[in-house]
This record gives structure tokens, C-alpha cells and sequence, in this order.
């Protein structure tokens, strides 16, 4: 077992606005990654306003007082780097990684949108990315069979109210009704320094980058007043398992059961992960092996097992399947079930050691790029206060037992703490004919 | 608040160079080893890469290779599928396989010292699968489900009706790449076997990508040629590729989508044209970075789109220009319009330095960006071998990117973009969009046979 998960120098500083730095020199390559986890998601959006914080992602790449509009996409490809931004409920970051001489160029263009986006906000480019966000929605979750399950899923396992209840794509009413200066208030108060971490990996000192980081973030003022989501850490069972059944334009019975477990970060979540890997990851899966192989109920590369790491809350822990032509979506589930409640009876020490062996291959995949390492760092140190916690995931992953696992199934996964979302094809009869 | 902020932007600090790792090149065993040296890497990749790529298919049974592909893991002659899955994830990787138009891929990611053990899994079930008749009726079964979900999306169908249009239906390059429900249900136990038996028992080459200090290469070359047969011969010169001279509508009905699925093509050169660097910098102007014209035009300052792109695609054979994005039905003709708009735009007055500026120094910055790991560099690799290229390729392409002028980049518009000979399908609600089609003046529009 590594006594590390991360064996690169990680060093930290905070300016005197609270924005935390974290540094991984590693020469070996001459490119560099810059990360900025913002603690904003969609979980602090209070009713009415659903959707604004993924809006903010299209937003910063539409200029601020320094950058004109999309110039900061020019730029940064013009340097010859790659960069995006994702959102989930927890967070919103925002990454590129460039050739390591523009290094400095990616610090500026960070700074200026995070102290000067108000300012260069129009109505113009705010009706201009609201349209963009509804085709997002459409290419996205409505035009694709299934798309639309996960936004289903969240308001059926987190109660209304709860901050991971609305899904991040938001409601498009709520876009709309929305004024500029709602959205220049959103901004203002939660893309501060002390609401950000910066990470930086990958080609540069750890003093280099300090020194740009004060000259680009350290003027910008920190915001004293931050509001914080609604406290979702403990969602009470209900002892009633929750049920939907969607029929519409998907061409197989599709399954989806879901659990609440544990947030991200604590031990209960890394054995979530193992369970995750022993259920649904690769051909020696317990589901591939008794649905896909075995009763032959499902179609073989739609059986999978994954949690979504979410941290502020019992994270979902979501296991999947379609069905074999013939097979009808009460088999399938039945099946799914079946397996799923089985991992309370125990789990083999082999099946653990394959699922070790997995974890470790996907944990260096992951690491062996300094964007991937960005990422890991400032996930660590926004959600778990401190980026040298990342050393801790891959150990504590090869520490879980497969007593942990039974029992944490026990625990979780029964059927009265369960979710099944059910995809019907909307002419159940004609797909099986077809098959015939 | 401005003046708490930095006006000036910074200018760029001092290049490091980016060295692509040294290549090894071996003959082992009647196969070819290539490698690269990655000093420090946890992790390490080898490839077997074989001539038995979709151009190999016979006439009606595309996607026969990738049905071959997943019979590989249906068991070997020494175990069954689970006993082979578990000893296999249980060094902790899976069989990474992948075809495409030129080669068939069997790969495997491990920490470097089970290379050795994860070589020998991988050359087990390439070259002593089970092939059990019924475990191949069913795995090409499931082929045909999974393939009739996939062409449940939107594109699939768009998509076939393009390679149709432009390289016809009775030839390899006009069906789609991975085949259709219907060609792979006409697949039979005898057609895998003699797939098998005539493309994967040859040497091929086995890439590797790692830590050489820990690899005994020609331990893994032996492993992965034992019993081999000699490579074919290549399949071939490139195509003899006509462009029509009339523009046409292929109108693909999907009731009730919200979306125009858009996929704009006429043919283009093979991989190994001379104009390979000039004609990628012109389609990355046009349509392949964010702020590429058509990107701008249709999603940033008209709304139409989530997204929109162009791009040259390539193999040994044949090539196509190809636009792809999703639009919003109500404005599928507008959208079509400013397309077509942008692509006679560039063919007729080129590409500004301004615009070449940010694609020439994107693409080479991309080559470090991208080249990080070990399955990036065995990719990398794989270019090298599939195309013939020489061990520098990388490292020259770099220099070729950066130094390529405005007029050679306006040349390559202009000589390999054709707005009047395009195809455009559009694959959306045909009730809701027809009569702008046809309004449109775009072309005749056609529906899909």
C-alpha cells in the first residue's frame, strides 16, 4: 500500500483577502494548470433564482473590465492552452492549462473576471447566454433519450428545501424573470477572494506563483458578508421508498435506483466508493456478472454503479441498468434489486482486491495529468480545508474492508431508503416486436 | 473597483521547449516494438495495433470488427469470460479496445511493474479467444440492441446520410464507421471467426508508453508475437474522391425534436496530403476553437446554438470537411444560411493573421497540453505507426503550425473548401422545417432513402 496518494510538494498561503493559494511544482512536462474553485453551486440558490449559479459559468467568459467579450477564450487559446468550467450542486471552478511561460496571463484573466466582471455585465450578453443555457438544456437533457434522469433524480431523493433538491441546469423561468442587477448582486457576493481557492500544478515555483498572485488578486476586497446554503448535512429517512415512472421516446426499459449515503470526504463516502467499484465497474462486477452475464437481463454495457461526489450532504450513490430485448423493466428491477440488497449478505476479500487494484490504476490515471491535479487539490482544500488531504483518498480507499462494505449496505442501501426512477418506451409493445 | 485590478495585461514569460520523449523503435519476434521513455510515471500503456481497422470489413458486415472486438473478452482457451475479467481487473485494468478506419486496438493501463502480467492477458485474448459460436450469436446480439440505442440520439442517422451523400452507399467510407443495426445483425459466427483468423493473428506493432528503466521490452514483444503471422500488405492507395457541383438539402425526419441535429460535409484529402497543416489551421480558424467564426457568428451573437464546429477528418484513404452543431428547430434555415455564409466567406477571402495568430499558437500549445500522459503519448504513437510518419513527426509538426503563413493557410481555404458542393443534412421535425428548407434557396432538398 502507497504511504501517499500524492507524492508531489503541495504549498499553501492565503493573501490578506482570504484568497487561499496551493502550489504542486512538477517540471517535468512545461505546462501548467490553473484551478479556481469558487464555493458557489447551485445549493446556494434560494427559490426563485434556481439556475443562476450555472449561468455564471457562461457569464465569466464574457468579458470584465480589462477583457472584452470572449476575449478570454481567444487569449488562452491563443497561448496555446485548452480551458473550461464546470457547476454542480457544491461548486462552480473554472481551469486552464497552458504552456507554462503564459502562466501570468491566466492569473490576470482570473482577477479580472473575478474583481471586474460586474462592471462589464450588459443586457446584451446576459440575453445573449440565457439563450445559450436553453439550448444547453435542450442539446443536453431534452433532446437525448434518458437525458433528462438526473434531473429528475435530485428532486426525488432530496427533499424541497433541501439544497441539493433543484437540479443545476435550473429553471428557465427563473433566467428569465431575473434582472440584470440580480445578477450583478450574485457576483458580487460569492466571487470573492475569500469565497476561492486558486490551485496551481504543473511547471512553476511555488514562490513564483504567490508573487503573481498577489499582484493580480491581492487589491481585490474580500466580501464579510457571504450567505451560507442551507444546511443539508442530514436528510431524516423517511422509511418510504419513492417511486416515478417516465414514458416517453426511449428506444429499452431503462432503471434507476438511488440511494442517499454519505457526503464526500468522510470514511462512510470511501467505502461508497469500493461499494461503487465491487457493484458496477468492469466485467468481474457484480452486475455485469449476474445481469449482463448470468440472467441475462440487461444490456451489457448499460449496467453501472457510481456516487456522485457531492460534500455538503448525504452524496447519491446511483446504480443503472437497461434491459435486454424481451426483458420487461419489473424483471430488470427485480434483478437489480436482487444484487443490490445481496451486498448486505457480504462481499469477498477478492472481490475488495479487484476493486483495490481498479481504484489505484484510476487514481494515478487521474493524477498523471497537472489539470487532474489541480483539480484533486482544490477540491481538498475547498470541501476538506486543506489540499495535503488528498494524499488520504487512495490509502483510505485501499483500507476499506469488506466488513465496511456489507455493513455500510446494510446500513443504506434497504428499500425503504430507496428511489427507483423507471424509464418506459412509450410504445412498449412495438420495441419488443421490432426485436422479434 | 476597477483600480483595484491589473490593467495591463502580462506579456509571456520565456518558452521552455516541449520534448516529445524519445522514441524506441525494435523488431522483435517478427513484430515492431515502438516506445516511449517516461521517466517517473506510475502508470504504463501498451498497445497492441493491428491492420484490421474498419476498411478491412467485407460489403454488408460493417461493424464486423467491433463485433470481434467484444468477443475477445468472451474467454480465452484457457479460461472462461468472469475467470479472464478477474484476473484482468484484478492487475487493475480492463481491455481498452478500439477500431477505426485504419487499425484495431487492444490496450491495457497498469502501475508499471504488472506490465509484464497485463501484456500476457492482453495477448491471450487477442490471439487465443474462445470464440464460442454462442457466446458470438449473443455478443453480436447485444451489438445490434446497444447499436439500435445509440441510434435512438440524435446524429447517428444524420451522420449516415452524410458519409452517403459523399462517398457512396456501395462503398466502404459511405457506411457509417461502426456499422448500423442492420449490418451488424447480418454478421455470422463464420465472419468472426475469419476476421479472427485472417486479421488478428498477424505480428502487428505493440506500443508501450512508460518508465523503459522498468520494462523489458523484448519480454513484452515476445509475449505479444509468439506464433504470429507476418503483417499484410496496406490496404491500399487513396480514393479517388469527386465533390458535386450542385449544393443539396438531405432531410432526415426526427418528429418532434426541439433541436436541428446539422452535419454540413463534401469529401477532402487523405491524412497524408502536404496541405495537412495548412487545411487544419484554415478549419480551426473557421469552425474549431471557441472563438473560430462559426462559433461566434451562430451561438455567441445569434443564440441559435449550444455549439457549433468544422473540421477536416482523416484517414489513410479519404477524408471529409465536416460542420457539425444542434440548433434550435425554429431557426434551422437561418442557421443553415450563415454557415454555408461563413464557409464561401473563408474559401473566398481566406484567413486574417489575427485569426491565425490564435489558431497557429492554439494547436501547437495543444501538442504539450495534450502529450502529458501515457495513454496521450502511446496515442501519439499510434499516429506515427498508422500514417507512416517519421519518429520527429511531433516535434516537426510543431514548427510546421507555428511557421505556416497567412497565404498558405488562404491557399488551403481555398483550394479544399467547396460551399456550392456541399451536402447539408439536417436531421430535425421535417413537418416543422421543410418549407424554410425549401425557401431557403440552399439547394434541393432531398429527403433520406
Amino acid at each position: 500500500m502507497p504511504e501517499t496518494g500524492y507524492p508531489w510538494p503541495i504549498e499553501t498561503t492565503r493573501l490578506d483577502n482570504g484568497l487561499r493559494v496551493v502550489v504542486s511544482e512538477d517540471r517535468s512536462v512545461p505546462v501548467v494548470a490553473v484551478n479556481l474553485w469558487y464555493d458557489v453551486g447551485s445549493r446556494h440558490e434560494p427559490e426563485g433564482q434556481t439556475g443562476f449559479a450555472h449561468l455564471f459559468e457562461h457569464l465569466m467568459f464574457e468579458g470584465s473590465v480589462h477583457v472584452a467579450k470572449t476575449e478570454h477564450m481567444r487569449l488562452v487559446q491563443g497561448a496555446g492552452g485548452s480551458l473550461n468550467a464546470t457547476t454542480n450542486p457544491d461548486r462552480t471552478n473554472y481551469f486552464e492549462t497552458l504552456p507554462s511561460e503564459h502562466l501570468a496571463l491566466a492569473l490576470w484573466l482570473e482577477a479580472d473576471r473575478m474583481g471586474g466582471l460586474v462592471p462589464a455585465l450588459t443586457q446584451e450578453t446576459l440575453d445573449n447566454q440565457r439563450e445559450v443555457v436553453k439550448n444547453e438544456r435542450r442539446q443536453r437533457y431534452e433532446n437525448v433519450p434518458y437525458g433528462d434522469a438526473w434531473l429528475r433524480l435530485l428532486p426525488l431523493l432530496y427533499p424541497p428545501g433541501h439544497p441539493y433538491h433543484h437540479a443545476t441546469i435550473g429553471s428557465m423561468e427563473d433566467l428569465d424573470a431575473a434582472d440584470l442587477a440580480t445578477f450583478q448582486a450574485f457576483h458580487t457576493t460569492y466571487y470573492a477572494p475569500n469565497n476561492a481557492v486558486l490551485t496551481v500544478a504543473g511547471d512553476a515555483s511555488a514562490s513564483e506563483v504567490f508573487e503573481l498572485a498577489d499582484r493580480y488578486f491581492g487589491r481585490l476586497l474580500p466580501q464579510p458578508d457571504i450567505p451560507p446554503a442551507p444546511d443539508g448535512r442530514v436528510v431524516p429517512a423517511t422509511g418510504v421508498p419513492v417511486r416515478q415512472t417516465v414514458t416517453g421516446n426511449v428506444p429499452a426499459p431503462r432503471i434507476y435506483l438511488a440511494h442517499r449515503t454519505h457526503p464526500f470526504g468522510e470514511p462512510g463516502y470511501d467505502v461508497v466508493t469500493v461499494l461503487a467499484t465491487v457493484l458496477g465497474s468492469g466485467r468481474g462486477s457484480r452486475l455485469y456478472r449476474r445481469l449482463a452475464d448470468g440472467a441475462r437481463l440487461a444490456q451489457p454495457d448499460s449496467v453501472s454503479a457510481f456516487g456522485v461526489d457531492l460534500a455538503h450532504g448525504p452524496a447519491p450513490l446511483i446504480i443503472t441498468a437497461t434491459a435486454r430485448d424481451g426483458v420487461t423493466a419489473e424483471q430488470l428491477e427485480a434483478g437489480l434489486v436482487e444484487v443490490v440488497e445481496g451486498l448486505a449478505d457480504g462481499v469477498t476479500d477478492e472481490e475488495i482486491e479487484r476493486a483495490r487494484a481498479l481504484l489505484t490504476t484510476a487514481w494515478w490515471r487521474q493524477l498523471a495529468t497537472v489539470d487532474g491535479r489541480a483539480d484533486v487539490l482544490g477540491r481538498h482544500a475547498t470541501q476538506l480545508g486543506d489540499p495535503a488531504r488528498a494524499a488520504e483518498r487512495l490509502p483510505r480507499w485501499l483500507s476499506v474492508t469488506a466488513d465496511q462494505v456489507t455493513e455500510l449496505a446494510r446500513d443504506l442501501l434497504g428499500g425503504a431508503d430507496r428511489v427507483t426512477l423507471t424509464y418506459l418506451p412509450d410504445d412498449a409493445a412495438g420495441v419488443r416486436e421490432e426485436a422479434a | 473597483m476597477s483600480e483595484l485590478l491589473v490593467s495591463e495585461r502580462p506579456v509571456p514569460g520565456t518558452p521552455r521547449p516541449y520534448t516529445f520523449p524519445t522514441v524506441v523503435r525494435r523488431s522483435v519476434a517478427g513484430g515492431d516494438v515502438v516506445a516511449a521513455h517516461l521517466p517517473g510515471h506510475n502508470l504504463a500503456v501498451a498497445v497492441l495495433l493491428l491492420d484490421a481497422g474498419a476498411g478491412r470489413e467485407p460489403v454488408g458486415r460493417e461493424g464486423l470488427a467491433g463485433v470481434v472486438a467484444k468477443v475477445l473478452e468472451e474467454g480465452t482457451t484457457r479460461r472462461d469470460a468472469t475467470g479472464y475479467a478477474l484476473a484482468l481487473e484484478g492487475l487493475g485494468t480492463e481491455l481498452s479496445v478500439s477500431v477505426d478506419w485504419d487499425s484495431f486496438q487492444v490496450g491495457v493501463q497498469v502501475p508499471v511493474d504488472r506490465l509484464p502480467a497485463a501484456v500476457e492477458l492482453l495477448a491471450e485474448a487477442v490471439r487465443t479467444p474462445r470464440l464460442d459460436p454462442a457466446d458470438i450469436d449473443r455478443v453480436r446480439n447485444d451489438e445490434v440492441t446497444a447499436l439500435r440505442m445509440y441510434w435512438a440520439n440524435p446524429g447517428p442517422r444524420a451522420d449516415a446520410a452524410l458519409r452517403a451523400a459523399l462517398f457512396g452507399v456501395d462503398r466502404r467510407p459511405g457506411r457509417p464507421m461502426d456499422g448500423d443495426p442492420e449490418s451488424v445483425a447480418a454478421v455470422t459466427v463464420d465472419d468472426v471467426v475469419a476476421f479472427h483468423a485472417e486479421w488478428l493473428t498477424r505480428a502487428g506493432t505493440l506500443l508501450v508508453a512508460g518508465d523503459l528503466d522498468r520494462i523489458d521490452l523484448d519480454t513484452l514483444a515476445a509475449t505479444a508475437f509468439v506464433g504470429a503471422s507476418p503483417a499484410a500488405e496496406p490496404a491500399g492507395d487513396p480514393l479517388d474522391l469527386v465533390v458535386p457541383d450542385q449544393r443539396r438539402i438531405v432531410l432526415v425526419d426526427r418528429p418532434g425534436s426541439v433541436q436541428s441535429t446539422l452535419r454540413l460535409g463534401h469529401v477532402a484529402p487523405h491524412r497524408a496530403h502536404p496541405d495537412h497543416v495548412p487545411m487544419t489551421l484554415a478549419a480551426t480558424v473557421l469552425g474549431g476553437a471557441f472563438t473560430s467564426r462559426l462559433n461566434h457568428l451562430i451561438r455567441e451573437v445569434r443564440g441559435y446554438t449550444y455549439g457549433i464546429r468544422a473540421e477536416f477528418g482523416y484517414s489513410r484513404r479519404f477524408g471529409r470537411f465536416v460542420v457539425s452543431s444542434g440548433v434550435q428547430t425554429a431557426v434551422t434555415a437561418p442557421a443553415l444560411v450563415d454557415a454555408v455564409g461563413e464557409i464561401t466567406r473563408t474559401r473566398d477571402t481566406g484567413v486574417t493573421e489575427a485569426e491565425l495568430a490564435v489558431a497557429r499558437s492554439w494547436r501547437a500549445g495543444q501538442l504539450s497540453v495534450e502529450l502529458q500522459t501515457p495513454r496521450a503519448i502511446a496515442n501519439a504513437l499510434a499516429t506515427l505507426v498508422v500514417y507512416d510518419l517519421p519518429d520527429d513527426y511531433h516535434a516537426s509538426l510543431r514548427e510546421a503550425l507555428l511557421s505556416a503563413t497567412e497565404s498558405e493557410v488562404s491557399a488551403a481555404a481555398a483550394a479544399h473548401l467547396y460551399p456550392e458542393g456541399l451536402t447539408l443534412v439536417v436531421e430535425g421535425d421535417a413537418g416543422a422545417i421543410r418549407d424554410d428548407l425549401v425557401a431557403s434557396g440552399l439547394g434541393e432538398v432531398v429527403d433520406a432513402g
